[in-house]
C-alpha cells in the first residue's frame, strides 16, 4: 500500500513538474508580431478611467476570488523556488555551456510540435499548422533532431507564433475563468490549468510515462524526458518569474496582470 | 484667385505630409534613443554604474511623468504638487533600475523594426521584434508626442510596463490613497538588489 501511494505522489510530482515546462516561455519560443499589437490592455466597459487624452489605461481586470489562497501559494511558491528551483537551475547553468543549454532548448520545443499543430488546426489556422509542420521538419532533418533552428533562415518560418490548447479554448470563446495560482507552476486560470493538462498529453516527452501509467519501478526511464525538459526550462521560467515580479511594488499582482496580459496577447496573435 | 487656390493646396498639402510624416519621425526618434542608449550600455562595463550611466540618456527620451501619472491612475488627480513630483522621481527611479538590470556587458540586442502604426493623433505604436541572448522577444513601443516624440511605454510580450504598475498601485491608492502610493514606491526602490 505504502508503495502504491509513493508511486501515485511520485508520478503526480513528475506530471506537475513536467507540465511546468509545458507554461508559455518568450523565451524558448519566437513569437512574434507582423503588426502592431493593441498597446491598450484590459480595457473594459466601466472604466471612465483617464488621466488625460490618451490615456487608456485601466485596470487590467483579473477575476480572483481565490486570491487571499491565492496569495499564500504564491508566497509557497516564492519559497520553494527560492530553496530549490534557483539553485537547481543555477547548477544546470554552469555545468552546461550555454549553447549546448539552447541546443536542448531547441531540441524539447521542437519535440513539442504536435501541441502546437493540433491546436493550430483546432482553432482553424491551417496555413500556421502546415508552416508549424514545415519547421518540424526543417529543424528535424536539418537542424540534427531540432538541436539547430535552421527554421529561422527560412523567412516564411521565422514568425509563426505558437498555439496551445489555453489559446483555443479562448478563441471558443471560454473564458479564463477565476484566476488561480498552482502549486509549482504559479500563475494560471481555470481555463489555462485545463490548457495545461491538454498540452500536457500532446507532448512526446511525457507519451513514454503516460503510457506506462508513471511511477512504474520498471519503466523509471519514462520519467527522464518529462523531467529534463523540467530541468532544461527553469533557467527560462525563473527568468519570465523575475521580470514580472523583482522591481514589482507588489509582486503577485504584477504576476497576476503580466499574466492576465501576456495570455491575451497570445490569444490574438 | 489662383495663386490662392495655389496657396491653400500648397498648405492642404504640406500638412497632409507633415502628417504622413510622422509615424516615421517617431520611428527615426526611437531608433535614435535605442541607439544612444544601447551607445551608453556598451561603455559602462561595470554592472553596478548601468542605472545611474543611463538616466541622463533614458530621461531624455522616456515621458517618466506621462507614465507616473498613468500608472498612478485616476488617484493622480488628488496628489498634491510636492506629491507628484516624488512619485515621478521613486517610479522613474524603479522603472530606469528595472531597465539597466537587463543588460549585460558584451550582449548585444538585434532589433529589427517594423512597420509604425497611429492608433491616435499624437501617438505612434512602433512594433519590433528584439533577439537578445538567443531569444526573442516582442517588444512594441509606445511613442507620444508633447514637446517632440518621446517613449510613454514599453509593450514586451504582450504585457504592458504601464498597465502592469497601474494594477499594483491602484490597488495601494484604494488601500490609503497617495501616501499609501508613495509608501510603496519608496519600498520597493530602497529594496536591496
Amino acid at each position: 500500500m505504502k508503495i502504491i501511494i509513493l508511486r501515485l505522489m511520485l508520478s503526480g510530482a513528475v506530471a506537475l513538474a513536467a507540465a511546468c515546462s509545458t507554461l508559455k516561455s518568450p523565451t524558448a519560443e519566437a513569437t512574434v508580431k507582423t503588426e502592431a499589437p493593441q498597446v491598450t490592455q484590459g480595457k473594459t466597459a466601466a472604466a471612465p478611467a483617464a488621466t488625460d487624452e490618451l490615456d487608456d489605461y485601466a485596470e487590467v481586470a483579473a477575476f480572483d476570488p481565490l486570491e487571499p489562497l491565492n496569495r499564500i501559494m504564491f508566497k509557497m511558491n516564492d519559497c520553494l523556488y527560492l530553496v530549490v528551483f534557483r539553485p537547481v537551475s543555477k547548477g544546470y547553468q554552469c555545468v552546461l555551456p550555454k549553447p549546448v543549454r539552447k541546443g536542448i532548448d531547441n531540441a524539447f520545443d521542437n519535440v513539442k510540435y504536435p501541441v502546437r499543430f493540433v491546436n493550430s488546426s483546432l482553432q482553424g489556422k491551417f496555413k500556421r499548422a502546415g508552416q508549424e509542420t514545415g519547421k518540424f521538419l526543417v529543424n528535424s532533418l536539418g537542424g540534427l533532431g531540432g538541436i539547430f533552428r535552421v527554421s529561422d533562415k527560412v523567412p516564411d518560418l521565422v514568425n509563426v507564433p505558437s498555439e496551445d490548447l489555453g489559446q483555443t479554448l479562448a478563441k471558443w470563446g471560454v473564458g479564463h475563468g477565476p484566476f488561480i495560482v498552482l502549486p509549482l507552476l504559479g500563475p494560471s486560470s481555470a481555463r489555462e490549468t485545463v490548457g495545461l493538462a491538454g498540452d500536457y498529453v500532446l507532448n512526446p516527452v511525457n507519451w513514454g510515462f503516460f503510457w506506462h501509467g508513471g511511477g512504474d519501478w520498471e519503466h523509471d526511464w519514462t520519467m527522464i524526458p518529462p523531467a529534463a525538459n523540467t530541468l532544461r526550462s527553469l533557467p527560462g521560467q525563473l527568468d519570465i518569474y523575475d521580470a514580472a515580479t523583482k522591481e514589482a511594488v507588489d509582486p503577485y499582482i504584477s504576476a497576476r496582470s503580466a499574466f492576465i496580459q501576456n495570455r491575451a496577447e497570445a490569444t490574438r496573435e | 484667385m489662383i495663386s490662392r487656390i495655389l496657396l491653400a493646396t500648397l498648405i492642404t498639402c504640406s500638412f497632409a505630409v507633415r502628417l504622413a510624416a510622422s509615424p516615421e519621425e517617431a520611428q527615426q526618434r526611437l531608433q535614435t534613443a535605442v541607439d544612444e542608449v544601447l551607445a551608453v550600455a556598451d561603455r559602462v562595463a561595470n554592472r553596478a554604474t548601468m542605472a545611474e550611466s543611463l538616466r541622463p540618456t533614458l530621461q531624455k527620451h522616456v515621458n517618466f511623468e506621462t507614465m507616473t501619472r498613468r500608472a498612478v491612475g485616476l488617484g493622480w488627480k488628488t496628489f498634491s504638487p510636492a506629491q507628484q513630483k516624488q512619485a515621478i522621481q521613486l517610479f522613474s527611479t524603479l522603472i530606469i533600475r528595472s531597465y539597466s538590470s537587463k543588460f549585460t556587458p558584451g550582449e548585444y540586442p538585434v532589433i529589427n523594426y517594423q512597420k509604425a502604426q497611429t492608433p491616435a493623433a499624437g501617438r505612434v505604436d512602433v512594433p519590433t521584434s528584439m533577439v537578445y541572448k538567443g531569444s526573442r522577444y516582442s517588444v512594441t513601443y509606445r511613442m507620444e508626442q508633447d514637446s517632440g516624440w518621446r517613449i510613454a511605454d514599453v509593450v514586451i510580450e504582450g504585457v504592458s510596463l504601464v498597465a502592469n504598475y497601474r494594477s499594483q498601485l491602484d490597488a495601494q491608492y484604494k488601500k490609503g490613497g497617495a501616501e499609501a502610493v508613495l509608501g510603496s514606491l519608496s519600498k520597493s526602490v530602497s529594496r536591496s538588489q
